[in-house]
């Protein structure tokens, strides 16, 4: 049999763009898979020569429903290019917004994302297996998914100006105090919201045991975790210090400071994708493939400081019997505790006296040539590093977004999936479905700040070692 | 209740008619109309359309061969998609499936050769105001 390879573009349900290829060996057995991120941006060479001001509007524009991350990362880089510290409202409130954007993309990943598989099974035919059918089989799950994200997204257009690119996040702090009747308006949904966050972990749950092949195949392997940490090691998505851990649960290395990022994270580049592979520096590249997001927070954190979340963090943790767990399929289930982790704290931030206060922003001048902000964003800890002449003209900047931090183990979770389904004899809608749904666990977002320019069929090529296209596949 | 959504990105030239066109129409006095500027149609923009008997969409289009062309269509020839942004076809089968609504819905569009600035500053402006003038003359205000 010829070598043949199998392509997968776009991949579906995800954010942005991408295309996976499987390759086959002479007899027919997948002897490599991958991933492709086919999308340039180009904001790290485009930005240089532009006012320091300017990053956190340029930079939210990376993305259509991460902007926060990269507003709050940008910032916080201004912040220590200017050398102050946001008072404590200011802080607080960036809390808020970033936990909001937290419940509401965590929510559009499980409910109208990936939720299909759950409902319907990986194999259900693929006119089944999509959010429409969903509507129709389980209205309320589409509504209770509408909801979150709803709560979400209004948060951020109340505390930052606008659901999308917001511009009230800014260097010092934020632009306006929480108003009595914000913080009422926000507290009143909060039983609502945290129904419908209990509600999505407990039918996750009932089904877990559907999945369990999914579950021994999708990215389940020994990786290193990292992820934004408090000394006391709670869960955190704003600020403290960077942590290691290995597959065993031991610390590699801790209390790093985000400054010094680049003594531990190295970033390679592979000819055949626009995205870094980045890795931990000390373990050299691919040994030291590392995870982010969810699955890493939840693995590295002792507790989540909030009761609910913290009761769900016991159970998951017993899923790894005292060592990280090791399965990417459990990024579902980390996501839905901490939807439920976000909506505790942001109650929490709001009744604490200290966010209420109307002094939410200090200035400066530069003081540092260069800054790193340092956040956690839903998918994964984000960098952004930014060096600036005296008269504060961007001279370099090196973005680390959360999903490039995954694409090491994302490409070779896609490897383990198609080893484990996709059969040449019989290529399956079912097992190229897997090899997609993969990838949703790590809920990539490969950016989409603007309108496509047309709209891509769902397509798969079968070719052979010579790149003749010997079957097509399409998968409208 | 008529609801009026103009989407696209403020920064991206032309890609911005949708929200020029809503700010035409924020200087009229509209009577039941909701006046909506978005960078992008999401799943949750649904909450706030309801109420609506009549949805209009109003976006460019990217088509290099036609620029500055009007377009009102289409009821049904959009894409049926949902990611963190959706189509207006999204929209209404989301209005219809879960809240039991049926809106008529009209899409406007302007054929925009490139989103990398206003080519034609006089001809954009010209499409902007014939767009509003023309959403205005089919009632609402």
């Amino acid at each position: 049999m010829e070598n043949r390879k199998i392509i997968i573009d776009p991949v579906t349900r995800i954010e942005g763009h991408a295309k996976i290829t499987i390759d086959l060996d002479e007899n027919g057995k997948v002897e490599d898979a991958k991933i492709h991120v086919t999308q340039y941006r180009g904001f790290e060479k485009f930005c240089e020569g532009r006012i320091y001001t300017e990053m956190p509007a340029i930079t939210a524009r990376t993305c259509g429903i991460c902007p926060v991350s990269h507003v709050i990362a940008s910032t916080k880089a201004i912040d220590k290019i200017l050398c102050i510290t946001p008072p404590q409202a200011g802080i607080n409130i960036r809390k808020i917004i970033n936990l909001a954007q937290i419940v509401q993309s965590h929510a559009l990943n499980f409910f109208h994302l990936s939720s299909p598989d759950f409902i319907y099974g990986f194999d259900a035919p693929k006119e089944d297996r999509n959010i429409f059918k969903m509507m129709q089989t389980h209205p309320q799950m589409a509504r209770d998914g509408i909801n979150l994200r709803a709560f979400g997204q209004k948060i951020i257009e109340e505390l930052a100006g606008k659901r999308i690119h917001p511009t009230g996040i800014v260097a010092g702090g934020v632009e306006h105090k929480i108003e009595q009747s914000q913080k009422e308006a926000i507290l009143s949904q909060i039983p609502d919201m945290m129904k419908i966050a209990q509600g999505a972990l407990e039918f996750f749950k009932t089904n877990l045991h559907k999945f369990q092949k999914e579950i021994d195949s999708f990215a389940s392997f020994p990786s290193l975790f990292m992820a934004l940490t408090n000394e006391n090691r709670t869960l955190e998505h704003y600020d403290g210090a960077l942590c290691f851990m290995d597959s065993e649960g031991n610390i590699l290395k801790d209390k790093i400071n985000p400054q010094d990022y680049r003594e531990f994270i190295g970033e390679a580049v592979e000819e055949d994708s626009y995205l870094k592979s980045p890795y931990y520096k000390p373990l050299g590249y691919e040994n030291g493939m590392y995870r982010v997001g969810a699955l890493a927070r939840l693995n590295i954190a002792k507790t989540c400081g909030t009761p609910l979340a913290d009761e769900e963090l016991k159970k998951f943790k017993a899923l790894g019997g005292g060592k990280p767990v090791l399965n990417s399929f459990y990024y579902h289930y980390a996501r839905l505790i901490e939807i439920i982790y976000a909506i505790e704290k942001i109650e929490e931030l709001l009744n604490a006296d200290e966010t209420m206060n109307e002094n939410v922003k200090v200035t400066s001048k530069i003081s540092n040539l260069r800054g790193v902000g340092c956040s956690e964003a839903p998918r994964g800890t984000l960098f952004h590093d930014y060096q600036v002449t005296k008269d504060g003209i961007i001279t370099a900047v090196n973005l680390i977004i959360a999903t490039g931090n995954n694409n090491l183990a994302m490409n070779a979770g896609v490897k383990q999936t198609a080893l484990a389904f996709v059969d040449s004899k019989n290529i399956t809608d079912g097992a190229l479905n897997r090899v997609e749904a993969v990838i949703r666990c790590f809920d990539p977002c490969l950016s989409c700040s603007t309108h496509a320019l047309g709209i891509v069929s769902s397509k798969i090529e079968v070719r052979d070692h010579n790149k003749k296209v010997i079957q097509v596949i399409d998968r409208n | 209740m008529r609801a009026i959504i103009g989407y696209g990105s403020s920064i991206r030239g032309e890609d911005a008619f949708g929200l020029d066109v809503i700010k035409e129409l924020q200087k009229l006095p509209l009577k039941e109309t909701k006046l909506i500027s978005v960078h992008q149609l999401t799943p949750e923009m649904v909450l706030e359309l309801q109420d609506a008997d009549e949805i209009l969409f109003i976006d460019s289009c990217h088509d290099e061969k036609n620029p500055y062309a009007l377009a009102c269509s289409l009821r049904e020839q959009s894409t049926l998609n949902l990611s963190h942004h959706i189509s207006p076809k999204t929209i209404i089968y989301m209005l219809r499936s879960l809240y039991a609504k049926n809106p008529h819905f009209y899409i406007y569009s302007m054929m925009s050769g490139s989103f990398d600035g206003i080519t034609d500053n006089v001809r954009y402006k010209d499409r902007v105001s014939m767009t509003a003038d023309y959403i205005v003359s089919f009632g609402g205000e």
